[in-house]
């Protein structure tokens, strides 16, 4: 009994001061947030047109690109695009050398493992006349990041 | 439930027990009531969440001992017959087994997965979720649904606990340490999941970790003493830990008696009642029926527990029952 009230305790008691302490919740465990805001934001950009086009004039095009440039813009980060194909991109991401990747991701995704997956923002018809629900990838665990993007994505903003 | 008397085979519980029985079936079906809620409520606010993922499965085993007593339970009351000549008691030998392997599972599973996570360093993602069409950090919402399911399995744990006393039942005390798992680990997914907030990605799988690991003693101390039971072992109190003290009764009061010399008992607990083999060395070289009938009797009339009392009369002890040590009965030819 004595245990569990010290550790609930303790839990809100941690909480309490770290915040306290101007961390934010939640906080990136590798500090992406800070260090994209007013600086470069690195995404990678794999072809799904109309999404996301790679092909062509050199600068990536279409829906996505165009919402994280407004993204960017609202970070103050400059935009540093490297294209390629999903799994080369998704490897830079889980390395660290990504802070984002689009391409017309759905949230049936399998990246689910190797990438933290925004929550849905946009909806189309699939193919297969079913609903395919729009995401993009963060890193894993840079939860501030994700949480920003995610804030920006649905909260108007993204409306389409 | 019906007003006829409940039993356990034969044997027919004193009315504090019988109480006992009725509270404790009560209670395992507000168990799996609630667990059933708990699940689907988990289920909702499961996300991408790994951590999640890992407190749900838990979830579904915890199913696993309160479904385990309700069958046994069930069993447990019909009588001996010539099929069964001692009769149905093992079943709740059967569930506590099934109850310390589900513990046991629950607290393996967490520890492997814990570690596993902890060495390949997973940074577990935790994004938002809208809801009423605010978006809101997903981590104050899991934080809010494992808040929800402590206090219950808390209640749960504490009354089962005092039944499986009252009722010497093993599958009620498996099942109020898969309780108090419960609450442990929806604290432990807390204090994880605010350790994440604050951007610490091994807080969810290190607090998982230290958890798991009092589950896994919980699951071990479980399955041994199921195991030992179904062994014929020595039959122990409800939670394993003392030699019941009712072997020494029945041997304080036999001696008693004047016409025997010396006794020793070998009890096998069937699950609930005990089934006793007394061993006595009379003085005398003769008996009567009168007076091996009173003495069972006097046995049977200690506990209820006492569902079925054998007196064998023999010139020496065997060695296992405090007798001198020799050879074996079944060696000897004489």
């Amino acid at each position: 009994m004595r245990n569990r009230r010290a550790s609930l305790m303790l839990a809100v008691l941690s909480v309490a001061t770290l915040t306290g302490c101007g961390i934010t919740i939640p906080a990136d465990p590798d500090g992406t947030l800070d260090r994209v805001t007013d600086g470069t934001l690195r995404v990678g950009v794999s072809q799904s047109d109309p999404w996301t086009v790679t092909e062509g004039t050199g600068q990536p095009q279409g829906t996505e690109v165009d919402l994280v440039e407004a993204f960017a813009a609202h970070l103050d980060a400059d935009i540093e695009w490297t294209a390629g194909g999903e799994s080369d991109l998704v490897q830079a991401l889980e390395a660290g050398d990504l802070d984002l990747v689009v391409g017309g991701f759905t949230d049936a995704t399998p990246w689910e493992s190797k990438a933290a997956v925004t929550q849905p923002y946009a909806e189309s018809t699939a193919p297969d006349g079913g609903t395919a629900r729009h995401v993009m990838l963060a890193p894993l665990g840079e939860n501030a990041f994700l949480v920003e993007l995610e804030h920006f994505l649905l909260d108007g903003e993204a409306e389409r | 439930m019906s007003a006829d008397r409940r039993r356990f085979g034969h044997t027919e519980l004193p009315a504090r027990q019988e109480d006992a029985l009725r509270a404790a079936i009560r209670i395992e079906w507000a168990t799996l009531v609630f667990l059933a809620v708990t699940i689907a409520l988990v289920y909702l606010v499961l996300g991408n969440s790994q951590a999640m993922k890992a407190a749900w499965i838990e979830d579904l085993l915890s199913l696993a001992p309160p479904i385990a007593f309700l069958v046994a339970a069930r069993i447990v009351q019909r009588a001996p017959n010539r099929e069964r000549p001692y009769g149905y008691h093992r079943s709740v030998g059967v569930g506590h087994l099934v109850a310390g392997v589900a513990l046991f599972a629950m607290g393996a599973y967490l520890v492997i997965d814990s570690i596993s996570g902890l060495i390949s360093g997973e940074h577990p993602p935790i994004g938002s979720v809208e809801l009423f069409g605010e978006v809101i950090w997903l981590g104050w919402l899991m934080m809010g649904v494992m808040a929800l399911t402590i206090p219950l399995p808390i209640y749960f744990g504490r009354r089962k606990m005092a039944l499986a006393r009252e009722l010497h039942d093993k599958v009620l005390f498996a099942d109020a340490d898969m309780n108090k798992a419960d609450w442990q680990t929806a604290v432990g997914s807390i204090v994880g999941v605010a350790g994440i907030g604050v951007g610490l990605w091994w807080a969810d799988s290190a607090a998982a970790l230290f958890i798991a690991s009092s589950i896994v003693w919980d699951g071990t101390k479980n399955l041994r003493g199921a195991v030992r039971d179904l062994m014929d072992s020595r039959a122990r109190t409800f939670d394993d830990g003392e030699p019941l003290p009712v072997e020494d009764r029945i041997i304080d009061t036999l001696r008693a008696r004047r016409w025997i010399a010396d006794v020793g008992v070998r009890l096998r607990d069937q699950g609930h009642v005990l089934h006793a083999e007394v061993f006595v060395v009379p003085r005398r070289n003769r008996l009567t029926l009168d007076d091996l009938i009173e003495a069972r009797d006097e046995c049977i009339a200690l506990d209820w527990k006492i569902a079925d009392a054998v007196i064998v009369p023999v010139d020496e002890l065997p060695e296992e029952v405090g007798g001198a040590p020799r050879d074996r009965q079944s060696e000897r030819n004489r």
